[in-house]
């Protein structure tokens, strides 16, 4: 009875390697970490499944998120890339957009272009914008471009052509030339890679598939190989950016959307739990050392959006809408010109890290200021592993902030967090406003080492109600890789009236779609009947530039229904948005998407165990904004709460790595599964 | 004054820029507009009850800068007789301070019945009437030619809509649904402001807001101050002259500038600019002292978020009824030559100060605009397309082309996208690396854009840059840019060269290509002191020949079969003749 018991996530970050063995009958879980080493990743991919110590025929499958595309992009290691082009357009991807963030810096420097123009070459052929051939591609100059190309080094080949997205008979054309002549030459194609228009934003987008290709590809081959001697034979699932997994093959072939896949994990496995406890609406919250990241769960769906950009390049796909700010336990608080104030973006790390840690670092940053305020318990940080050093910290503020600014050691120490903490509702309503949506209608979840220090207090500020710390808050993400399904994502931008004239023509197209994506799904065996599809339309009034998109409902069965469905639900969710909206105001369809998804059996959340209720380990004085003054403050040891313990604030909750604060006026119960709910009580 | 809560006053100046922020994306999402949408030709901004800027988000920089002088214009024609739920519209040049087509919509935020500031949106329309569409025309002689002017009208009255003036807005404008749409995002961005600062009210109380508020602008004054007191005190003068007003080309049309810094203050004196000019390139003085103020605060402190307090320690001296400084209503519709002209001599002044902190001169303005009014050839349109250009170098590096340093930063307009909404075809969109500066960094390169016409009654205007005395002057031994161009080649005709700018020229008819070649920026130091690597690349690149980088830069390139390297030996004996 070993046979397919477990599954197992391996999430690869960028200190650590985080493991998960969850059992499939009862939900249990237990979970690994071990040091992530760059050149050594398959031996300690595979150290870290034989350290779960089950038999691998057990394991039933494998969860992957990988961070070798990404990775090889920032450190810009990747192929030497030739860009073959439409004629007249090999300056697209250096042009770019232009328009710089920092609108004062007149001495801003966009990212130089990845393809250096002497690697992009031009092909006589044109297509228009509705698809139509204007100038036949030239394939003579296909042979002679893509010789020069490699004559100059070019290691993979990139091809986009103008209106691709529109029609790509000339690009297919392109490559199928190519490999005719050149069979093992790694090849992107715009149309497949982001078949959507805007041709710098696609062309950058191909061009980055191309870059980290064929890392990821003989990694993914090297590492199934390697598995393969292991005796493991079955599915190795990858994590993409939209939250869904795809094959190893697919991976390797379009890394470009597994490149944002790193904080993917934690919002899939905030969605699965609290569809399990019944929340619509969520705010996922992901605090590391470094970074506060933020995703929105609406009405049970993940919010998503279509384009990302990583050191200034644009990445058009679907991926999971995240918004990342420098907030974390290491950001460093500082002084601007002004005398003012500020924490972050700038982190201390891990190394130096935090004065507390006493690795050397100097600069003040928001853990000091929680040890400081007494929250951090110097004596049994990550499980008493670390002594802190909270003569440093203090020392540290008072010399860099609180003398500076004239307050007192602890309201200085306050401001720190306190700014750390506006920083981050700020980030949360950003995300909320823009999408007309109201915090005080959502959960929070808090995750990631730094979640529950922060929670409670963030969500005072939005006025959300109710706060929830899952259990191993620190190993959330990768539990949430272990709860993803099979997706595929098809997309084709095909600007027309939304009208009965038109209709017709967008359902051939989406018709087109739902097969490519479902077959995409069959090949990992689901049954056809098994496989789930969400149909969307990216609809905009006429004139207007930016889209909403909207699902469309199974029940809409006919053409006349669908029209009729998608305008209202978009008019609604306009004037939700905007506050305006004309309901029969002209409308154009912009794109067409399908997503095609294969069901993972969905794992148990295992119960907590009976036990008693534990009491406080001991008292801390913990200094509160609310109380103004260090009170004392009982400690407990989450592992000792029992279902059903509430514990009333003033009080601190510590596990091995996490410290969750329940602040005065606030309460936590411990739920059934073992789950913080906090909550205020005034 | 109660001691101030440091902590506090963070939270607020930061909600208050996040407010912005919020207030921008609406804008993006909502206009109906390519040039707000996708341009980002906006700008938005939160004032105090009095007026001072509180924070901004700017598309386009002197818009904001600008912005406080046009709601206290508001304020003294109301007399501060406002309610809540008002919305008002100003365009008038003089108060606005660019050009009629930009318009300010704000609205006053109450709370529990006080007024506690203002937020408000200025947005460049798509077409705003006037004597040619789309706006930025280059030959008007008067306001009235110009456009529809409004002078804060209430739009929306208590909440409500005011009709007629909608109605008024529908026949008056070439692209009514555009325009009301555009009009429809301005008021969704000032709400959703609104809203944003009566919660912080409520959180925190008007009065902390206004006395944390006034405590960022102290401190942002006395930050300005201390960086202006650390540069040596000094008089720093230069001069551009512009070709044309558009309506002659015999007058002087002469833009002055002398900064002073003395202690902990600069004086712009802008005395010896000529007098009010007859065609459309003057500059009201709300713009001509924003593009200062903007200037001087993004050499200085291009990081922090924009307040009040940047402008307090400076002083304008502007000749009356002159190019920088005219009176109502004399022409502005293409306020920008002047505007592009102010900051490139900020640039001018400031390299003699903080080298490390200025570009050389770069190109100025370019963009085209093609339209139809009459739909007896087929339906109306407008379409305008700003274009990048050449900058000017920068201490250690080269110029760049894909920005459009001078008047805020605008994105391009993506080719499938044009090709998509309007009847052109783009055939081709390149670098134009001859018309770049040549120096140890040259300047940034120019853009080539050829732009097929797919229909008849088209009618074209081109913004081109001043060419009698270039703006994108070379420094400390690199050249100077060089000026951009329009080709117009009808069906079966000649090619016409335009080196200057030209306004509503036309019909043109199916067929006819018209290209734009985009100034270069200026270079930084003499080419002989070029890294031969970067000559090499350029040379692998083609943006230089191999004659190019022995002429200009002495520098020997050799090519074998597809590959390129430099000759170490000639390279010396080069750069030692010359």
């Amino acid at each position: 009875m070993t046979q397919d018991r477990y599954r197992v996530a391996v999430d690869v970050g960028g200190t650590f390697m985080d493991f998960v063995l969850m059992d499939e009958a009862t939900g249990a879980a237990r979970v690994e970490k071990i040091p992530s080493i760059p050149d050594r990743l398959h031996e300690q991919f595979l150290n870290g499944i034989e350290s779960l110590d089950v038999d691998i025929d057990s394991i039933q499958q494998i969860f992957h998120g990988m961070t070798v595309g990404v990775n090889a992009l920032v450190q810009e290691k990747g192929a030497k890339v030739g860009l073959l082009t439409t004629k007249g357009f090999r300056d697209v991807l250096e042009m770019g957009r232009g328009g710089r963030k920092p609108v004062y810096n007149f001495l801003h420097q966009a990212a130089a272009p990845l393809v250096e123009r002497y690697l992009r070459l031009e092909i006589p052929e044109r297509m228009t914008f509705d698809g139509e051939v204007l100038t036949p591609i030239d394939l003579e100059a296909v042979d002679t471009q893509v010789d020069l190309l490699l004559a100059r080094g070019a290691e993979a080949i990139a091809i986009c052509f103008l209106h691709a997205y529109a029609q790509p008979a000339h690009e297919i054309a392109a490559r199928q030339r190519i490999l005719a002549r050149h069979p093992h030459l790694p090849i992107s194609m715009s149309h497949e890679i982001a078949s959507e228009w805007r041709e710098y934003e696609r062309t950058s987008t191909t061009v980055l598939n191309a870059f980290i290709q064929p890392t990821v590809q003989t990694y993914l081959t090297n590492l199934e190989t390697k598995l393969k001697y292991t005796n493991y034979t079955r599915a190795l699932a990858i994590m993409q950016s939209s939250g869904g997994v795809v094959d190893a093959k697919t991976a390797g072939q379009k890394p470009i959307r597994t490149l944002m896949s790193g904080p993917a994990g934690g919002v899939i496995g905030a969605k699965f739990l609290c569809d399990r406890l019944g929340y619509a609406n969520v705010i996922c919250t992901d605090v590391g050392g470094t970074t506060y990241d933020v995703a929105i769960i609406e009405e049970g769906r993940v919010l998503e959006r279509s384009q990302a950009e990583i050191a200034q390049r644009p990445i058009l796909g679907s991926l999971i809408d995240v918004i990342s700010i420098g907030a974390g336990g290491g950001s460093i608080a500082w002084l601007d010109h002004r005398g003012g104030l500020q924490v972050g973006p700038q982190s201390a790390g891990a190394s130096p890290g935090p004065v507390c840690f006493g690795r050397g670092g100097t600069e003040p940053t928001v853990t000091d200021a929680h040890l400081t305020l007494g929250r951090l318990d110097p004596a049994y940080f990550l499980g008493g592993r670390m002594q802190l050093d909270t003569d440093g910290a203090r020392a540290a503020i008072e010399k860099k902030i609180a003398e500076p600014l004239g307050l007192d050691l602890q309201l200085a120490a306050q401001g720190i967090v306190s700014i750390a903490e506006t920083n981050m509702a700020n980030a949360i309503r950003s995300k909320t406003v823009e999408r007309g949506l109201d915090p005080r209608e959502f959960v929070l979840l808090a995750y990631g080492g730094g979640g529950g220090l922060f929670a409670c207090s963030v969500a005072e500020e939005l006025e959300v109600p109710k706060v929830i710390v899952p259990n191993a808050p620190a190993n959330f993400s990768a539990w949430g890789i272990l709860t993803t399904d099979y997706m595929e994502d098809e997309v084709r931008t095909k600007v027309m009236p939304f009208d009965a004239a038109h209709i017709a023509g967008a359902l051939v197209t989406m018709n087109d779609l739902e097969t490519r994506a479902a077959s995409g799904i069959g090949q990992y065996g689901f049954a056809d009947g098994d496989i789930e599809r969400v149909k969307r339309f990216d609809l905009r009034f006429e004139n207007q530039e930016y889209t909403i998109t909207i699902d469309l409902e199974d029940a809409w069965q006919d053409a006349a229904s669908i029209l009729e469905g998608a305008r209202k639900r978009f008019v609604e969710s306009h004037i939700r948005l905007y506050g305006h909206g004309e309901p029969d105001a002209p409308l154009e369809l912009v794109s067409i998407r399908c997503r095609a998804i294969g069901r993972v059996r969905a794992p148990e959340i295992a119960p907590m165990p009976e036990r008693p209720q534990g009491a406080a380990m001991r008292q801390l004085d913990v200094y509160f904004p609310r109380t103004g003054k260090a009170v004392p403050t009982d400690v407990f040891d989450r592992e000792t709460l029992a279902a059903g313990q509430v514990v009333t604030g003033p009080a601190i909750i510590n596990e091995w790595t996490m410290t969750t604060i329940v602040p005065p006026g606030w309460q936590s119960t411990c739920d059934t599964f073992g789950n913080l709910v906090l909550e205020p009580t005034l | 004054m109660r001691k101030v809560d440091v902590v506090l006053t963070e939270i607020i100046r930061n909600r208050l820029v996040a407010a912005t922020e919020e207030m921008a994306k609406t804008m993006i999402r909502t206009a109906f507009n390519p040039l707000l949408y996708e341009v980002q030709d906006f700008s938005v901004t939160i004032m105090s009850a009095t007026g001072d800027m509180w924070a901004e988000t700017p598309g386009v920089i002197v818009f904001s800068q600008a912005f406080p002088e046009a709601v206290r214009a508001g304020m003294a024609r109301w007399k501060g007789n406002f309610a809540e739920g008002d919305v008002l519209i100003v365009n008038d040049p003089f108060e606005t301070g660019t050009h009629i087509s930009d318009t300010n919509v704000y609205m006053p935020v109450f709370f529990e019945g006080e007024l506690v500031a203002f937020c408000g949106t200025a947005a460049h329309w798509a077409d705003v009437g006037g004597k040619n569409p789309g706006g930025w025309c280059p030959d008007t002689t008067d306001t009235f030619q110009e456009g529809l002017c409004f002078r804060h009208q209430k739009i929306v009255e208590r909440g409500v809509k005011n009709q007629g003036l909608w109605d008024l807005i529908d026949c008056n404008v070439r692209v009514p649904e555009i325009v009301k749409g555009d009009l429809e995002a301005q008021i969704a961005s000032c709400r959703q402001g609104c809203e944003r600062i009566q919660s912080l009210c409520a959180k925190y109380g008007t009065e902390t807001i206004r006395e944390a508020m006034d405590y960022v602008i102290d401190q942002t004054d006395r930050s300005m101050r201390a960086t202006i007191a650390a540069l040596p005190d000094g008089e720093y003068g230069t001069s551009i002259r512009l070709d044309s007003d558009g309506v002659q080309e015999d007058g002087e049309f002469l833009v002055c500038l002398k900064v002073t810094i003395q202690g902990d203050r600069v004086h712009f004196s802008l005395n010896g600019s000529s007098p009010t000019a007859r065609g459309p390139i003057n500059l009201p003085a709300p713009c001509t002292k924003g593009i200062l103020a903007s200037s001087l605060k993004g050499i200085l402190l291009p990081f922090d978020p924009c307040n009040a307090g940047h402008t307090k320690c400076l002083d304008f001296e502007l000749p009356p009824e002159s190019i920088v400084n005219p009176v109502w209503p004399a022409p502005t519709d293409s306020y920008g030559y002047v505007i592009e002209c102010l900051m490139e001599m900020m640039f001018r002044c400031f390299l003699n100060i903080v080298p490390d902190k200025c570009p050389a001169g770069g190109y100025q303005l370019t963009g085209a605009f093609f339209s139809r009014s009459q739909s007896r050839h087929g339906k109306p349109f407008v379409m305008m397309d700003p274009m990048h250009g050449g900058n000017g170098a920068l201490i250690d590096r080269d110029g760049a082309t894909n920005q459009l340093t001078g008047n805020g930063d605008l994105p391009n307009t993506p080719i499938e996208i044009t090709e998509t909404r309007h009847p052109f075809r783009v055939e081709l969109f390149e670098f134009a690396p001859e018309v770049a500066g040549v120096g140890k960094f040259r300047g940034g390169m120019g853009v080539r854009k050829d732009y097929r016409c797919l229909t008849d009654g088209v009618y074209a205007s081109f913004v081109i840059e001043n060419t009698a005395d270039t703006t994108a002057a070379g420094f400390n031994g690199g050249t100077d840019g060089d000026h951009g161009s329009l080709t117009v080649t009808p069906v079966g005709g000649e090619p016409i060269v335009y080196n200057e700018r030209v306004g509503s020229i036309g019909p043109f008819g199916e067929g006819t290509l018209f290209r734009v070649i985009t100034g270069g920026g200026g270079a930084w130091g003499e080419a002989i002191e070029r890294d031969p690597e970067l000559v090499l690349s350029d040379v692998r690149n083609a943006f230089i020949t191999p004659e190019d980088a022995r002429r200009l830069y002495g520098v020997a390139i050799e090519q074998n079969g597809g590959t390129w390297s430099i000759d170490l030996q000639k390279t010396r004996e080069l750069r030692a003749a010359a």
